[in-house]
């Protein structure tokens, strides 16, 4: 019984001893696995961009981009955040909708800023999806939905492009765990104080959002893609209570109206 | 890794080819079964089963064979579970990660190696016995 002991145990040694040894050498660098997956995330956001812009209108005013890039630029310079990562595109369509693709595209349509009262509760939208941006939300939700190797293969030319169309709608019509919508919420709260922004306004945002829960016109997607709006305001509130401090909006109330009347205009 | 001993009696030509196939069965399961680990322990587990009431010598070999792959089983399911949860599942690919699936395919190999060898010896009436597993063989099975 001790010789059986002896040799199994030499054996489990020899296989923990192999693994431990092999693990001093650093395969992710060797693989070059940050490189590949990096590169995939880039080519995966420049053809899902692909697929929004053939279908859809963007918005090329240089005016509207001005002002919301400001919005973004502030927010991220408030928070350590490198705003070269992070690239906005304004779409003219009549959709309450907001989404980020892979690596760092954020898309914001329309309608979503001409539903917004006032600019604390687009900043709250722009926060949360900035959040999943950070979070790398959009990669996990990605590879859980679609799997890693149809990623790579679509990053690659691989597949055809009904595919990659399909992939790339993932994004824009379907929600995020629950966990990871809350995780986002979070940080969006920090994002919003940090930018001395009030994020109250995010919280009436989905409140107002919510009240049109039980018959959601179809334009309202970005409550669909965010369920429970009523349970997340309450504790988007309950979390930014003690943040509350002296708030600063970032566009002046004519440049708000301003970028409204412009959208308007398409 | 390996100990070649006297079995207790001189085992008959049917009876090495049986000895022998028991081993066969376990490589031809590796390579239909891969990358689903199980699929070698069900064959070996059948192979066993269905050998249960043969000759000493080749109940012996049946169940070197089958332990030896109920060990490895493990190995290569936790691998296995490991690379789907990667392949499907927010889990990153580390270098903890590769170097467990270097060292299960070094561990899968030797045993491979070791299969296929022990196989040729015993089509030969060579009785061989495995580090380990022989030992554990001559606990369980009796004459």
């Amino acid at each position: 019984m001790k010789k059986l002991l002896f040799q199994g145990l030499t054996i489990v040694l020899f296989f923990l001893g192999t693994w431990f040894i092999l693990a001093q050498i650093n395969w992710v660098k060797v693989f070059m696995v940050e490189e590949v997956t990096n590169k995939t995330e880039q080519e995966l956001g420049s053809l899902f961009l692909k697929v929004y812009e053939e279908s859809e209108n963007e918005n090329q005013n240089p005016e509207v981009e001005a002002l919301i890039d400001k919005m973004v630029s502030e927010i991220c310079k408030a928070n350590q955040i490198d705003k070269e990562k992070i690239k906005v595109h304004v779409f003219d369509k009549d959709e309450i909708n907001a989404f980020a693709l892979p690596d760092g595209h954020l898309i914001i349509y329309s309608d979503l800023i001409l539903n917004s009262d006032n600019q604390e509760e687009l900043a709250g939208v722009i926060c949360h999806e900035i959040a999943h941006i950070q979070l790398n939300h959009v990669m996990k939700k990605l590879v859980k939905e679609i799997g890693l190797s149809v990623l790579i293969s679509i990053s690659t030319g691989g597949t055809g492009a009904e595919i990659t169309q399909q992939a790339a709608k993932t994004l824009s019509s379907s929600a995020f765990d629950r966990s990871l919508e809350k995780e986002a919420d979070l940080a969006a709260v920090d994002y919003l104080v940090n930018a001395k922004l009030n994020p109250k306004p995010f919280a009436d945002f989905l409140y107002k959002l919510s009240d049109n829960e039980d018959g959601i016109p179809s334009y309202l997607t970005w409550l669909e893609t965010h369920p429970d709006s009523k349970e997340r305001a309450t504790y988007i509130l309950e979390y930014s209570e003690d943040k509350l401090s002296d708030f600063k909006p970032i566009l002046s109330i004519q440049d708000w109206e301003k970028l409204k009347e412009l959208l308007r205009e398409n | 890794m390996t100990n070649f001993k006297e079995f207790s009696y001189k085992p008959e030509d049917h009876e090495s080819e049986g000895a022998s196939n028991s081993y066969l069965m376990s490589l031809v399961a590796i390579i239909v079964g891969l990358p689903l680990p199980i699929v070698n322990l069900v064959a070996s587990l059948i192979f066993y089963l269905s050998n249960r009431k043969s000759t000493y010598f080749i109940r012996w070999h049946c169940t070197q064979a089958f332990l030896a792959q109920f060990f490895t089983f493990f190995i290569n399911s936790f691998g296995f579970w490991w690379t789907i949860s990667v392949v499907f599942t927010e889990e990153p690919v580390t270098t903890n990660f590769i170097a467990y699936l270097i060292a299960v395919a070094i561990l899968n190999l030797i045993e491979f190696i070791f299969t296929i060898y022990t196989a040729i010896q015993t089509r030969k009436g060579i009785h061989v016995e495995w580090w380990f597993y022989g030992t554990l063989t001559n606990l369980i099975c009796k004459p």
